[in-house]
């Protein structure tokens, strides 16, 4: 282990270091996905929230949520495609702090547009819910994006 | 947060090894072009060095095809993450820093 250590001096290791901080920032431009890439995510989880409205309305409803999941693998298809790279938004580090935002408040909208629509019978709850939670999310993703890349360029 | 043990890694602290180790210990999976774009190196280098790191158990590869075109992909594994965040410990230490 002796050898090992002798193989690289103080300075080769500040250097191979100073590399890796590099390929991060670098990285950290390839990261970003394109400018439509969060407003689509917005509007998939809008159709596939709003399409609880239409559960009474057989295969519109089956076609609604279709649309939705059919939507959601293409922007993940897409993302990998264009920045050649995958990585989860539940990720460990910074950006769990948009997790902790996203998940009660998408949590507490739907709840309450079900509530709204179930008990008292306001048809349009879910689609209300839908854009609320969409919109957000558009948002969000941004804050993410801005943590995570901010979190490749200033750590290690 | 838990503290990172130094260890060094003789398989890991090779340059192209260690920079393969640093793009993938950020993200969940990268395209075996991508990393070789990034890293800077030809395809049959860095397959030498992928196939390094994946005897050792740090790198999963995986080939998808798609419209007749193979896709590699890759992905740091959990003894990976350790072994890499280890080294880069160990390479403050030996920095001072």
């Amino acid at each position: 282990m002796e050898s090992d250590e002798h193989r690289m001096d103080s300075s080769a290791a500040a250097a191979q270091l100073a590399a890796l901080r590099s390929d991060r920032a670098q990285l950290a431009e390839r990261v970003v996905p394109p400018w439509w890439y969060d407003p689509c995510l917005g509007l998939v989880v809008f159709v596939l929230v709003a399409a609880i409205s239409l559960r009474n309305a057989g295969w519109v409803y089956f076609a609604a949520l279709c649309a939705g999941v059919l939507g959601l693998w293409a922007l993940v298809s897409a993302y990998k495609r264009i920045t050649g790279l995958w990585v989860s938004g539940l990720r460990r580090g910074r950006t769990r702090r948009v997790v902790r935002v996203w998940v009660p408040g998408y949590l507490a909208v739907v709840v309450a547009g079900l509530i709204a629509d179930q008990e008292f019978g306001v048809r349009w709850a879910m689609v209300a819910a839908g854009a609320v939670v969409g919109v957000a999310l558009t948002f969000l993703g941004r804050w993410w994006t801005r943590i995570y890349v901010a979190e490749l360029r200033e750590e290690l | 947060m838990t503290a990172v043990r130094p260890r060094f890694d003789p398989v890991v602290h090779t340059p192209p090894r260690l920079q393969v180790c640093g793009l993938l210990a950020a993200v969940d999976s990268m395209d075996f072009a991508a990393v070789r774009d990034e890293v800077g190196v030809s395809d049959s280098v860095l397959s030498k060095h992928v196939r390094q790191l994946e005897d050792a158990g740090y790198v999963d590869v995986r080939k998808a095809t798609r419209a007749s075109r193979v896709r590699t992909t890759l992905a740091l594994t959990p003894a990976g993450r350790s072994a890499f965040a280890a080294q880069v410990e160990e390479q403050r230490r030996i920095a001072g820093g």
